[in-house]
């Protein structure tokens, strides 16, 4: 049974748990991002970060470094860390800045595995590959421009530290080189760095599928939807040998570079807007249809393999607080007040056509609203036993990844009569 | 005072912005070809629809169709002859005839059913066959395939 | 809801469902802004193709998708004059109101009579199944309101003539 949790009343634009997941970090809907407490059940706000003045969009939590960054529709980033107030000595989150240089909404922010670069998709037809800069204390960054043209929606690092994809609203998914010099061989002599590089012993990014020459910007890949829809969400596999993106034409790609080999995945349902893998053979994706999807596969081929939600299964009422308490009113509850106040908060109406008056505001999946975000919760070993999906109603949930069960009806979120 | 500059449309001056033909990749045939390939499809069609095999008719039209620009005879031609097919079919055979339709067929059919939708009263259909497909193949293809319809460029 | 009428609400309720499939999408043209990219148009990759449904000549819904909103017009079926003119103060009546209505935009897109903007932030304050049941039951409601104001003018109209007459009868 998936856990429940209900954050607010308001979208939750993204979230990120730190590395123990006793905490976790998300932005409802605003300007400030807040750092939710595990109490036993339930999370509480403890600490809000509010730095940006527009809507947040996106917030990375970098696990063994405990820095999170956070983007946002007014151009700017932040990486705010734990430090020891001066006067005080308690621990207080601090901004540090970042030097982006774009002049439209930053739209996503990832952080690279070592945790020393991460890149920000913008609207500015450009991501910024930003890296630290000691001497200044704030974080630089360089643009990979070429050849985007549109909003980029999502990015995804490569198991590597270099190599970055990129799905964007021109409607191509794109593999770039992100690798920076300073950072990706910092640390040696120019005169050993020749040595080592003779002997093969630098830090130079190895040979992978995707190709061996890396200087910054390079296009290892570019592969376009099929029918022609923004490409919402994008992954690397485990492995970093095979790339998944999904795009808002229905459909699911995943593109094995050596074949070439691109395996399409039609659904008959809404369009998907976040993906994870899960293992090298399996990917979670969810979206506006309201449910988490499994698909699985290998370089053979794929199919879809059911969802996490099984949206037939009666569920508890109990199990989502937040909603629906309705005991105050008392006596008054009964016959036409009850009709009225129920028309009035929650959209329930009697009329005419619509078949059952009760049954008919919610929608059978356990999220109510387009699930905006799905990521990884636990590991074992490499594989992910879990996952944690948010979205536009508020609601966080974090799901078993084994429980899946084949998709009987063919829409979740949508009521087509 | 002339003030038409204060109309003026700056963004479309911006080199970088996206234009419609980027959109997608343009059909690499050329325009008489693809009409003249229209026209034989045509007469292929009649030849099915005298045996009576709806799904070979449709494939044979729908699959290849013209899009883009400059070929909207051919695509006139192709929804003629469309709409003759949608015509013939009994209603009761409608969900076995799109069941048997490939994935990209039934994009391509949503795609004739909204473009023959917004020219009421063009052709001897009534909105009501039109209407009763559409429904069909929505209950067989879901609404991703209207998705898809909605995000093609490559319109018909 | 008529046997008529059915197929022609499914085609606009399974269509708005497929399009009301928005996103918060800033501006890429001007910085810091967010607007309804159907109204502004000035991103071409994010509009979708506008699809039209149809019963008839006189009878059409336009929906217009991009990425963070929908616009969504309405053809009211108008026979004769009067129902034109009654279609033309009804509409007009409603979208003087446009604010009360949220989802209802001022001015009608040319060729139809009534528009509804739908953007991102309605459909995350509102349930999205229920701003297509709101539309779905406007358009079931329109046509029976109009005809219903027709007959009743009509009544009137023959008692305002008959007390009238009545008086060259005495």
């Amino acid at each position: 049974m998936p856990e429940i949790y209900a954050l607010a009343q308001t979208p939750i634009t993204s979230h990120a748990f730190s590395a123990d997941r006793s905490q976790l970090a998300a932005s409802l809907n605003s300007n400030d991002a807040q750092i939710f407490t595990r109490q036993g059940a339930e999370w509480i706000s403890t600490v809000t970060l509010s730095e940006h003045d527009k809507l947040i969009t996106s917030i990375d939590w970098a696990p063994n470094s405990n820095r999170i960054v956070t983007c946002s529709q007014d151009r700017n980033a932040y990486v705010w860390q734990e430090q020891p107030d001066p006067e005080t000595g308690r621990l207080i989150w601090k901004p540090t800045l970042v030097l982006l240089r774009i002049n439209r909404a930053a739209t996503y922010v990832k952080w690279s595995p070592k945790e020393d670069k991460f890149a920000v998709a913008s609207g500015a037809r450009a991501i910024a590959i930003c890296s630290f800069d000691p001497e200044n204390n704030w974080w630089v960054s360089k643009l990979l421009k070429k050849p985007i043209r549109s909003t980029v929606l999502s990015v995804d690092w490569h198991p590597n530290n270099v190599l970055l994809a990129a799905g964007s609203a021109d409607m191509k998914a794109r593999v770039f080189s992100a690798y920076i010099k300073e950072v990706d061989d910092r640390r040696v002599s120019f005169i050993r760095y020749c040595w080592l590089l003779n002997s093969r012993k630098v830090n130079r990014p190895a040979p992978t599928v995707w190709g061996s020459k890396l200087p910054f910007n390079t296009i290892c890949g570019e592969y376009a939807s099929p029918a022609g829809g923004w490409v919402h969400a994008i992954g690397f596999s485990p492995s970093g040998d095979v790339l998944a993106f999904a795009s808002h034409d229905s459909s699911i790609n995943i593109v094995y570079p050596n074949g070439p080999v691109i395996y399409n995945i039609r659904m008959p349902t809404l369009p998907l807007v976040s993906l994870t893998w899960t293992s090298e053979d399996t990917i979670i994706a969810a979206g506006h249809d309201c449910r988490p999807l499994v698909f699985s596969g290998t370089a053979n081929g794929w199919q879809e393999a059911g969802t996490l939600d099984d949206a037939t299964a009666p569920k508890s009422p109990e199990s989502r607080s937040g909603f629906g308490s309705s005991s105050s009113v008392g006596r008054l509850k009964a016959g036409a007040f009850a009709t009225f106040r129920d028309a009035d908060t929650r959209g329930q109406s009697s009329i005419a056509g619509s078949a059952s008056p009760t049954a008919d505001t919610k929608v059978l999946t356990i999220h109510q609203n387009t699930i905006t975000n799905v990521r990884p919760y636990a590991y074992s070993g490499t594989n992910v036993t879990k996952v944690s999906t948010s979205g536009v109603d508020g609601m966080l949930v974090i799901w078993d990844v084994d429980a899946v069960t084949a998709l009987t009806g063919r829409l979740g979120g949508a009521h087509l009569r | 005072m002339d003030q038409a500059f204060r109309k003026i449309d700056i963004d479309i001056y911006d080199e970088d912005v996206l234009q419609e033909s980027e959109l997608y990749e343009a059909d690499p045939r050329d325009p008489v070809e693809v009409l003249e390939d229209a026209k034989q499809r045509q007469a292929a069609v009649r030849s099915f629809l005298a045996k009576n095999d709806i799904p070979g008719a449709l494939t044979i039209i729908l699959d290849n169709a013209p899009y883009g620009p400059n070929v909207d005879d051919a695509k006139i031609i192709t929804l003629q002859t469309l709409l003759t097919i949608l015509n013939t079919t009994k209603s009761t055979e409608i969900t076995g005839v799109i069941k048997g339709l490939s994935l990209d067929t039934q994009d391509t059919l949503m795609k004739y059913l909204y473009k023959g939708m917004a020219m009421p009263g063009w052709g001897d259909i009534s909105g009501s066959v039109r209407l009763g497909w559409h429904e069909k193949l929505t209950e067989v293809a879901g609404v991703g395939c209207i998705v898809r319809t909605m995000t093609d460029r490559r319109t018909v | 809801m008529s046997n008529v009428l059915r197929p022609y609400l499914a085609a606009v309720r399974s269509t708005l469902t497929a399009a009301l499939t928005l996103e918060n999408f800033a501006s890429q043209v001007v910085e810091r802004h967010n607007k309804p990219e159907v109204e502004s148009a000035s991103s071409k990759e994010v509009l979708l193709n506008p699809l039209t449904i149809s019963r008839n000549e006189n009878e059409r819904v336009l929906i217009e998708p991009s990425g963070n909103s929908i616009r969504l017009s309405i053809r009211i079926k108008q026979a004769d004059e009067i129902e034109r003119i009654l279609c033309n103060k009804f509409t007009r009546f409603m979208m003087q109101r446009a604010d009360s209505f949220i989802v209802l935009r001022r001015k009608p897109v040319p060729g139809y009579d009534i528009s509804f903007l739908i953007t991102n932030t309605h459909t995350e304050t509102m349930l999205k199944h229920k701003i297509v049941d709101f539309i779905i039951q406007f358009m079931e409601e329109v046509d029976k309101e109009i005809s219903e104001m027709k007959l009743s003018l009509n009544a009137r109209a023959r008692i305002v003539a008959e007390s009238y007459l009545t008086a060259f009868n005495a």
